[in-house]
C-alpha cells in the first residue's frame, strides 16, 4: 500500500513531492550540462557504438564458430584450445610479428631522436624540413607506399641496382624469405615522422642553461647528451616506446600489399593483423579470428604493463 | 563578406527542399532497384554497366546499380554485407565458394523460374550443372574458360625454340625451358614460370594420373606419392634452368599484372584463357594460348572447361523476380552478349556464341579457338572444391616455396602438403 492512497485530495504526495524534488535536480543538472553532452555525443556514439559494442560482441564471438552466413554456434574455450594447442600458423605469425616490434621499434626511435637533434639545431627553415621528414608518416601506411617498395626491393629493383654499382648482386629482397621481414623492418624505420615530431617538443623543452652550464664545466657533447638531454628526455622516450610498440604489434597494410595477402613467401611477411584477417575473411571463420584478436589485445596489454611497471626505474618526471 | 540568410529565405528554402526530396521518393516508389556486385577489372566494369543501361533503357522503371572491386577485396566484401543482411541482390559467384555460399542459404534457388524466366535451353548441360549445388541450380554461367599457358611467341622466336604444341609433354617442356633459358635473349628472362605452387596445373596433372584435388564428397583426392612426384617435378625444371628460381616465382600474386610473363621474367607462364585479352593488353610482344602439357604422349583430359564465373541471386532479395530476368538478359539478349564479348569467357548460350563469333577481334578468337580446341586433353567438370579449398590453395604455394627455397625435401613436401590438407577439409 502506497503513501499516495492516504493522502488527502489537493495535498501533494511524499512521492511526489520527492519526485518534484527530483525532477528539478535532475531538470537544472541537465540544463547545465546539456551543451556539454550535446558536443560529447558524436564521441560517445563512436565510442559506445563502434568501439565497445563491436569489441564485446567479438568478445561473445571468440567463444563461438561463427561463418557469417550462418548464426553463431557457441563452442566455449575451443577456439583458445586450438590456438593454444594445435595452430603452428599461430606461431609462425607471433614470431614475424615479434622480430618485426624487436627490431622496428628501436630503430625508428633511435633514428627519429637522431633527426629531432639535427633539427633542433634551431635549422634555417626548419619547418619545411619537419613537414618533409613527416610526410612518410603520413603516406606510410598508405598502398601507394606499399607498391613503392615492392619496386625498390624487387629483384630488378632500385636497390639492387645501386647495389650492382659496387658489383654486389643482391637477392629479390621482398620475395625471399631470409629478408622479406626486414624490408617491411626498413619500411617501418623510414616513416619516422610521428616520433620524431614529438622527439622534438621534447627536446624544446630542455632548458638551454643546463648545457650551457655543463659546457662551462667542460662537459663534452657526448657527455652533454648523456648526462642531460636522455634523463630529461625518457618521459617522451617512454610515451612514443609505448605507443610504437603498440602500432608494431598491429602493422598490417604493408604485408598485406606486399606479399598479396598470402603472408608469403612461407609465411615469412604472415603478421599476426594478416594470419587474423585470412582466417577472418579468407577462411570464413570470424569466431576464430576473434579470439586471435582477443589473444593480441592481452599481449599488447602485458607489453603495456610491463613498460609501466619498469618505467619507474628508468624515467624522470622531476624537472 | 559573410553570407547572411535571413530566417526567412531559410525556411522557404528548407521548404522547397523537403518537397524536392518528396518528389525523389514518391518517384522512386515505383522503380525496382537492383544492386549488382562483381569482381574484375575497369574494361569488364565497362561492359557490364553497358549492358545495364540496355537494360534499363527496355525496362524503364528499374534501376541499377553496379560495384566493383578486385577479386582480394571482393569475398571479404560479399561476406560482409552478406553477414549484414545488406547484400546485393546480383551476385557475381566463383566455382569455388559457390557450395558455401549455397549451402549456408546466401543464394536463392532458380530452378522454379526455368523456362519461362531464365531460358537456358540452349546451354551446354554440363555447365548448367556447375552451377548447381545439392540439386538446386544457384549460379547462371557467365561463360566457359579452360587453364591455359600463356606464351610469349617474341620470346620464343628471338631464341631460336619452336612453341610446344598439343603433344608435349612436361619432359619436353623442360627441355624446351631449359633451351630458352640458355639462349639468354633477355635479361633475367627464364623459360618457364614455376608452376609447383599453382592449384589448377596441379589439379590438371592429377587428372592426367586419374586421380583429381577433390572427391566428390569433399576429401582429398590424391596421394603423398603424387604430391611428392609433383615437387620433385618442378624441383629438377628448377635444377635445369627450365623454370624460374623461387624468389622470382614468389613475386608472383596470383594475377594478371604479376604474372612472370607479364613482368617478362619467362617466355611461357599460367593463366586462365579469358585472361588472354588482358594479357595480351599488357604485354607488347605478341602471345600465344596453348593447353597444360601431357604427363605422357597418350594421357587425356586433365583439362575441362569451367563456368568462369556465374551470376547468382541474393536469398534475401527483395526483388527476385526482377534480379532473375535481368541474369536472364544478361546471358541471352544478343545486344548484351555483343557488348560482352569473351571478357568473361566464351557465352554458354549456344546462340549468343554464334553472335560474338561473328564479331570478335584477334583476341578473343585466340580464346574461343583455345577452348574449342582442346579436343581429348578436356574431360568432365570435377565436383564444386568443398568449404577450406582456398586454404587448401594457399597451403600448395607455401609448401612448393618451402621446396623451392631448399627448406623441404620433395618427398617431406608431398607428406606434409596431404596431412595439411587433409586436416584442413576436416575443419571445413
Amino acid at each position: 500500500m502506497s503513501n499516495a492512497m492516504r493522502t488527502p485530495a489537493g495535498a501533494i504526495s511524499v512521492e511526489r513531492y520527492q519526485g518534484a524534488v527530483a525532477e528539478g535536480r535532475f531538470r537544472r543538472l541537465w540544463n547545465a550540462n546539456a551543451p556539454g553532452y550535446l558536443f560529447l555525443l558524436p564521441w560517445l556514439v563512436g565510442f559506445f557504438g563502434l568501439t565497445l559494442g563491436p569489441a564485446l560482441i567479438s568478445l561473445y564471438l571468440s567463444f563461438t564458430d561463427y561463418d557469417m552466413l550462418q548464426s553463431p554456434r557457441w563452442v566455449g574455450m575451443a577456439n583458445y584450445v586450438r590456438i593454444a594447442t594445435a595452430d603452428p600458423k599461430f606461431s609462425a605469425a607471433m614470431d614475424v610479428t615479434l622480430t618485426y616490434v624487436v627490431f622496428s621499434v628501436p630503430f625508428k626511435l633511435t633514428f627519429a631522436l637522431l633527426v629531432a637533434m639535427a633539427l633542433n639545431r634551431g635549422l634555417r627553415g626548419l619547418t619545411v624540413y619537419r613537414a618533409i621528414f613527416y610526410l612518410p608518416s603520413l603516406l606510410g601506411g598508405s598502398v601507394a607506399i606499399a607498391v613503392l617498395w615492392r619496386q625498390l626491393f624487387a629483384s630488378d629493383g632500385l636497390v639492387n641496382a645501386a647495389l650492382s654499382q659496387f658489383g654486389i648482386e643482391g637477392p629479390s629482397w621482398i620475395s625471399h624469405p631470409n629478408y622479406s621481414i626486414y624490408t617491411l623492418v626498413a619500411l617501418s624505420v623510414w616513416q619516422f615522422g610521428s616520433p620524431m615530431i614529438i622527439f622534438l617538443a621534447g627536446l624544446r623543452q630542455i632548458p638551454q642553461d643546463m648545457y650551457e652550464a655543463a659546457s662551462l664545466d667542460g662537459a663534452s657533447k657526448f657527455r652533454q647528451f648523456y648526462k642531460i638531454t636522455l634523463p630529461l628526455l625518457t618521459p617522451v622516450i617512454f610515451f612514443n616506446a609505448v605507443v610504437q610498440t603498440i602500432e608494431a604489434f598491429k602493422a598490417f597494410t604493408p604485408a598485406f600489399i606486399i606479399s598479396g595477402g598470402t603472408g608469403g613467401p612461407i609465411n615469412s611477411t604472415l603478421f599476426y593483423t594478416l594470419y587474423l584477417y585470412q582466417e577472418a575473411f579468407g577462411n570464413f571463420r570470424m569466431g576464430y579470428a576473434s579470439a586471435l584478436a582477443w589473444i593480441l589485445v592481452v599481449i599488447i596489454a602485458i607489453f603495456t604493463a610491463f613498460s609501466f611497471l619498469t618505467s619507474r626505474y628508468w624515467v624522470h618526471y622531476d624537472d | 563578406m559573410t553570407l547572411r540568410v535571413s530566417r526567412r529565405n531559410f525556411v522557404a528554402g528548407g521548404a522547397a527542399l523537403l518537397s524536392l526530396s518528396a518528389l525523389g521518393t514518391s518517384a522512386l516508389a515505383q522503380e525496382t532497384r537492383l544492386r549488382l556486385l562483381w569482381w574484375g577489372s575497369q574494361p569488364r566494369a565497362d561492359r557490364t554497366n553497358k549492358v545495364s543501361q540496355l537494360y534499363q533503357t527496355k525496362n524503364p522503371g528499374t534501376s541499377i546499380t553496379g560495384e566493383f572491386l578486385g577479386w582480394g577485396d571482393y569475398w571479404p566484401r560479399l561476406a560482409t554485407q552478406v553477414a549484414g543482411r545488406n547484400a546485393p541482390d546480383v551476385i557475381q559467384m566463383d566455382y569455388r565458394y559457390i557450395v558455401q555460399y549455397a549451402r549456408r542459404g546466401a543464394l536463392a534457388p532458380l530452378e522454379s523460374y526455368m523456362p519461362a524466366k531464365l531460358n537456358l535451353d540452349d546451354f551446354d548441360k554440363a555447365q548448367i550443372e556447375g552451377g548447381s549445388v545439392d540439386g538446386h541450380l544457384y549460379g547462371v554461367s557467365l561463360g566457359a574458360n579452360s587453364a591455359a599457358t600463356v606464351l610469349n611467341t617474341t620470346a620464343f622466336k628471338e631464341a631460336g625454340v619452336d612453341l610446344p604444341t598439343q603433344a608435349t609433354t612436361w619432359e619436353e617442356f623442360a627441355r624446351i625451358g631449359a633451351e630458352i633459358t640458355k639462349a639468354g635473349k633477355r635479361k633475367g628472362m627464364f623459360g618457364i614460370a614455376d608452376g609447383s605452387g599453382s592449384e589448377p596445373l596441379f589439379e590438371n596433372w592429377l587428372r592426367q594420373r586419374g586421380k583429381a584435388l577433390y572427391t566428390a564428397d569433399g576429401k582429398i583426392g590424391f596421394g603423398v606419392e603424387d604430391a611428392s612426384e609433383w615437387y620433385d617435378m618442378w624441383a629438377k625444371f628448377r635444377e635445369a634452368g627450365a623454370c624460374v628460381p623461387a624468389d622470382i616465382q614468389a613475386l608472383d600474386k596470383n594475377d594478371i599484372e604479376t604474372n612472370t610473363v607479364s613482368l617478362g621474367k619467362s617466355a611461357a607462364g599460367f593463366a586462365h584463357s579469358n585472361q588472354f585479352v588482358a594479357y595480351q593488353a599488357m604485354n607488347k610482344d605478341k602471345l600465344a594460348l596453348t593447353n597444360y602439357m601431357r604427363i605422357k604422349p597418350d594421357s587425356k583430359g586433365g583439362h575441362y572447361r569451367k563456368p568462369s564465373m556465374f551470376f547468382s541471386v541474393s536469398a534475401q532479395s527483395k526483388a527476385v523476380d526482377k534480379a532473375v530476368d535481368y541474369v536472364n538478359f544478361f546471358v541471352k539478349n544478343p545486344e548484351a552478349a555483343l557488348l560482352l564479348d569473351v571478357e568473361r569467357g566464351i557465352p554458354e548460350s549456344a546462340a549468343m556464341r554464334e553472335v560474338v563469333a561473328t564479331k570478335l577481334d584477334e583476341n578473343g578468337k585466340v580464346a574461343l579457338a583455345y577452348v574449342s580446341g582442346l579436343g581429348d586433353l578436356a574431360g568432365k567438370l570435377p565436383p564444386p572444391p568443398p568449404a577450406g579449398a582456398g586454404e587448401a590453395d594457399l597451403m600448395l604455394r607455401n609448401i612448393a616455396e618451402q621446396v623451392g627455397f631448399g627448406q623441404l625435401s620433395t618427398s617431406d613436401g608431398g607428406k606434409q602438403l596431404v596431412t595439411e590438407i587433409t586436416q584442413i577439409l576436416a575443419r571445413g
